[in-house]
């Protein structure tokens, strides 16, 4: 019983910093229709912000985090400028062989800067960890979990409370009626690639000092991102809020009762089930309009 | 206050409309018949800045807005009701409205705008919290109509409102839109329906394959041979 315990504290922790990599690739998917594939990337980003900050700059861990989140909306904005503004119209498959081309250059870039060796990031956190009861979590886990809520609950406030997101939710809905209400559709789409971008950043700048930052971490984090989103149903953010959740129990369950070898491949189980038995996803959002 | 000059514009490799002028006097109805596909909604999406021009010139209130983004040239004063309603489905009616508004700030002047269309459509203010998806027709083209209103708009251009609504409701649709030029707000009117547009209108245009082939006051048009013959079924 204390193995489940564990096993759900650990879900949700995981499954907090999963969400914030689902929303960022289904808010993109959703409001501009492409493929993100330099998703992972912006997540490793994020994690090697987390560690100049920190270890070469030797500034505050918690300040950091800010950087990373706002370095990875800065890097989002400067991609969406330069390779998707330009084919704005095109169809869908030209964009996802921009952004895969993309994806291949920024990853080599990263190892290209940073090197192969895997780096850890310094924490401010006592060793020890927090016990309650049968389980026990460390403090820098705990702190994830936290900050992973808190920007879960501040996209929530910008796309439902703020001008900007009224503006994103009417040209996800009809992207021309929007353009006639006076919407700067151009402005809205780089901005929703910049927050997703940002929120793929932070999932990095989060998980990399849990465990460690290599170039290709990102990989495995793409992996689970499309899982996430292909669970929640494309375009959805609740979905992709709950299909992160749903994902980290996975792993979770799947590495404590099956084997812990089994844990990366539950992403792919689930896209192979979802695509089998529901193919729109568990919360499928009303079609596209327009 | 409203030029068009020579307006050419096209899809990929089609060309929709062959250079076609027309005006739009200030307090004027003016509507804008034609067949399907004769390139009426392409005529409005053009000036509202949707669809790129190939040659020739908007001009509006003596700007120039040929090639202007939409958002500006709502900012000038021209705002655009579209084909098919277009309400956002997901958002409430209330969100609806204000996005008509968006590009204000007079917050309390915006407010007392919704109310005055509540209060023109009192089943839009029982709705007001419900998802504008599930209105019916007549409802969606109130709320289109009374969302093109919260920008104020100098010059109003309809895309077939009467499209795919029940004939009480196509009445009371036309009724809005009298009343809206009555209350000093310019129209410009796409309609299929000929007969109701010539009845209403102040002057009107002839489209034919991308082109403008007569013009003249509602009564000359409807008196016109061809166009009795071709549109008002003899």
């Amino acid at each position: 019983m204390s193995e489940f315990l564990q096993h759900l504290l650990n879900t949700l922790v995981l499954g907090g910093t999963y969400a914030l990599l689902g929303i960022g690739l289904t808010l993109i998917f959703g409001i501009m229709n492409v493929v993100n594939f330099t998703h992972g990337i912006l997540y490793t980003f994020g994690a090697y912000i987390m560690f100049i900050v920190v270890q070469k700059l030797e500034l505050n861990f918690f300040l950091a985090l800010p950087v990373a989140v706002i370095s990875g909306w800065l890097l989002g904005a400067l991609v969406e400028l330069t390779l998707l503004r330009p084919f704005r119209g095109s169809d869908i498959d030209t964009t996802m062989l921009v952004m895969i081309g993309a994806w291949i250059a920024m990853q080599s870039a990263t190892l290209w800067v940073w090197g192969g060796v895997a780096k850890s990031v310094p924490t401010p956190f006592p060793e020890a960890p927090l016990v309650l009861g049968p389980v026990s979590v460390s403090w820098l886990r705990l702190f994830v979990l936290a900050a992973a809520a808190l920007l879960i609950v501040l996209t929530y406030v910008l796309i439902n409370r703020t001008r900007l997101g009224c503006a994103m939710r009417a040209t996800f809905q009809d992207h021309d009626t929007a353009a006639l209400m006076g919407v700067n559709v151009d402005l809205v789409y780089t901005s929703t690639f910049a927050v997703g971008s940002s929120l793929a950043a932070a999932a990095g700048a989060l998980l990399g000092p849990v465990y460690v930052v290599y170039p290709q971490m990102g990989d495995l984090a793409a992996v689970k991102a499309f899982a996430i989103v292909i669970l929640g149903g494309l375009g959805n953010i609740t979905g992709a809020v709950i299909g992160g959740f749903i994902l980290a129990l996975a792993e979770e369950l799947g590495a404590g009762y099956v084997s812990s070898g089994y844990r990366d491949a539950m992403g792919f189980l689930i896209i192979i089930a979802v695509l089998i038995f529901r193919p729109t996803g568990l919360f499928p959002r009303a079609e596209r309009v327009g | 206050m409203l030029e068009v000059r020579d307006m050419v514009c096209g899809y990929g490799g089609v060309t929709a409309l062959h250079g076609i002028s027309l005006e739009v006097k200030a307090g004027q109805l003016v509507a804008l018949i034609g067949a399907n596909g004769a390139g009426k909604s392409t005529t409005l999406r053009a000036i509202s800045g949707l669809v790129p021009l190939r040659a020739g010139s908007i001009r509006f209130h003596g700007q120039d807005i040929g090639g202007v983004r939409p958002p500006r040239i709502l900012a000038a004063g021209l705002a655009h009701c579209p084909e098919g309603r277009r309400v956002f489905p997901h958002m409430s009616v209330e969100e609806n409205l204000d996005m008509g508004a968006y590009l204000r700030s007079d917050r309390s002047e915006v407010a007392a705008d919704r109310d005055r269309i509540y209060s023109e459509f009192p089943r839009l203010a029982e709705r007001r919290k419900q998802a504008a998806g599930t209105l019916s027709g007549g409802e969606q083209q109130m709320l289109a109509i009374g969302r093109a209103l919260m920008s104020r708009p100098r010059l109003v251009m309809f895309d077939e409102p009467s499209l795919g609504l029940a004939p009480n409701i196509v009445e009371r649709t036309f009724a809005i839109i009298r009343r809206i030029r009555d209350s000093g707000t310019t129209v410009l009117l796409v309609e299929q329906n000929a007969f109701a547009a010539l009845d209403m209108c102040d002057y009107a245009f002839l489209l034919e394959s991308g082109r403008i082939v007569l013009s003249g006051s509602g009564a000359e048009l409807i008196a016109n041979e061809h166009v009795r013959k071709a549109y008002l079924g003899g």
